[in-house]
């Protein structure tokens, strides 16, 4: 028993030396596993969900689809993509824990967040809203006093609502999927989170036209995609990515592809946003 | 902690002040308070639904065992996540609209979570009511109902109340499961005390302290239910009846 437990200690001690020797960047480890994981959201169309042919597809699954291209070209070896579901709430540990390398969802960029992770470049832009039921009397953020509003734990929505609207009656849940039930089921008076993705449940739900997205934008919701802190090569590799997709316009073919006009979630592009995003494009 | 840590290369800061600074603070209490009230409402609908049930599964008369034994395989072969799914999402819809938009307005997350749990506890108590009833020698029914009690003044009288003194350590055991179990209301939006963790790590990004906070708490509740559980069963402990390690006091 004894010499098992010296024998079981120093086992641990090794492999824990081990851990430092491994402890590597982002990239290393990639490289070293050949695989890319990325997580994002499995209900939040059309950003990242499963479409009615059971595939696990969105607009932020495909440009993380690049990176991994530019990834493999940079490594110069075939990186394998694998992708894992995060939710508001989990997507930080996800992180920091490096089960996933990368979080390319629906996650806003704050500067809060900042002390934790870093962000890529802004790949969308949007602002917290309402979906109500057509016929509802509830407008936005000016008539909330008292009513009931379905929200995500962990949303960027949750918090700005708390700290600013605290007369709002949160019900609070652990994915959007529930949050989008109880709203049907008028369990709440309006579901909020970021415009576009209401629009995206709006076109999504049987009957699109039973829903209205409601209200101003109440907060300023920019897209990044998430990476652990210090981590400047890799960091270069998705926002380098990102930029020749803008620049060359591979971003806008996808953009068009989900949310062009012959897309099931119609949202054309303003130009002031076209130019945002061309101004983020650094010369070569 | 902080130089262990250091050592293996982790950059992950360390602020235990996330605990008690507002607002988190109030809202790990809030949790707290949430989960002690859930458990208490649920425990006593549970032990209620455990004994009436318990007790149906033993007497002597075939259809009421028969809805007895429904009502226990129902209610515990299903898992409590997908009971309390139902009574949040399911059962309501069923309810004249002016009843469920009143529920709605009163507390339906609350009362789906009570629902759901004491019902699948009330089950699983059931089972241990019935193995204490059962383990009592069936002489004692008999000889009460020679003495002329009927057969309810029997269990009332004689049959339960030994039960009931024969079976702490697993009711102890289903009880502290349940205030376990309070933990999955969060998913139908009770703000308890793992959805307070959780919410204080969302905001903070400090995932341990949050994680460990709520570890904490639960451990401290648990031991000291058990230990107030351990008390309760020697004092009212019957000599002779069970086997005990030490001598019985007299």
């Amino acid at each position: 028993m004894k010499r098992f437990c010296i024998f079981l200690f120093g086992g641990m001690l090794l492999l824990s030396l081990a851990g430092i020797v491994g402890a590597a960047t982002t990239l290393e480890k990639i490289k070293r596993t050949g695989v890319f994981t990325v997580g994002t959201r499995t209900g939040s169309p059309p950003f990242g969900y499963i479409n009615k042919q059971n595939e696990w597809v969105g607009f932020s699954i495909d440009l993380a689809r690049l990176i991994n291209q530019n990834l493999e070209k940079k490594l110069g070896q075939p990186i394998k993509f694998e992708l894992k579901e995060s939710t508001p709430a989990t997507r930080i540990p996800l992180l920091t824990s490096m089960a996933v390398d990368l979080i390319a969802g629906t996650m806003t960029d704050t500067r809060a967040r900042r002390e934790s992770i870093d962000f890529s470049l802004t790949f969308f832009g949007t602002g917290a809203q309402f979906l109500v039921k057509k016929g509802s009397t509830f407008k936005g953020v000016e008539n909330i006093a008292g009513k009931r509003i379905g929200t995500q734990q962990g949303a960027t929505n949750e918090r700005a609502l708390r700290e600013r609207y605290p007369q709002a009656n949160l019900v609070v849940f652990p994915d959007q999927p529930s949050g989008f039930t109880a709203l049907t089921q008028g369990k709440v008076d309006a579901y909020t989170n970021d415009g576009i993705q209401l629009w995206g449940l709006k076109y999504k739900a049987p009957n699109p036209n039973d829903w209205v997205v409601v209200g101003e934008w109440y907060t300023y919701e920019p897209y990044g995609m998430a990476m652990r802190k210090n981590e400047s090569d890799f960091r270069l590799a998705v926002d380098g990515t990102l930029m020749e997709a803008i620049e060359a316009g591979d971003y806008f073919k996808i953009y068009d592809k989900w949310f062009g006009p012959k897309s099931e979630v119609p949202y054309p592009m303003s130009p002031e946003v076209k130019r945002f995003l061309m101004m983020q494009v650094v010369p070569k | 902690m902080g130089a262990m840590v250091g050592f293996f290369g982790f950059s992950y800061q360390f602020r235990w002040s996330v605990l008690w600074q507002a607002p988190h603070g109030q809202w790990l209490l809030n949790g707290l308070l949430m989960t002690l009230k859930l458990t208490a409402v649920s425990w006593v609908f549970a032990v209620f639904l455990g004994i009436l049930f318990g007790t149906l599964r033993t007497v002597p008369f075939r259809p009421l065992r028969m809805v007895a034994s429904a009502y226990v395989e129902f209610f515990r072969n299903v898992p409590l996540l997908v009971w309390l799914f139902f009574w949040y999402f399911g059962a309501p819809e069923v309810l004249p609209e002016s009843v469920r938009q009143w529920a709605i307005h009163h507390g339906m997350e609350y009362w789906s979570a009570v629902a759901g749990i004491s019902i699948y506890h009330g089950a699983r108590m059931s089972e241990v009511i019935r193995a204490g009833i059962q383990a009592i020698p069936k002489t004692q029914l008999e000889s009460g109902i020679a003495t002329g009690l009927s057969v309810s003044q029997a269990y009332r009288l004689i049959v339960i109340p030994i039960a009931l003194r024969l079976i702490v350590p697993p009711a102890t055991n289903e009880s502290l499961n349940l205030l376990k179990n309070s933990s999955l209301a969060m998913t139908i939006g009770v703000g308890e005390l793992t959805f307070a963790t959780r919410q204080i790590e969302t905001y903070t990004a400090k995932a341990f302290e949050a994680f460990t906070a709520g570890t904490l708490i639960y451990l401290v509740l648990c031991l000291g239910i058990a230990y107030v559980m351990n008390r309760v069963e020697r004092k009212f402990a019957i000599p002779g009846l069970i086997a005990r390690t030490e001598r019985a006091e007299h």
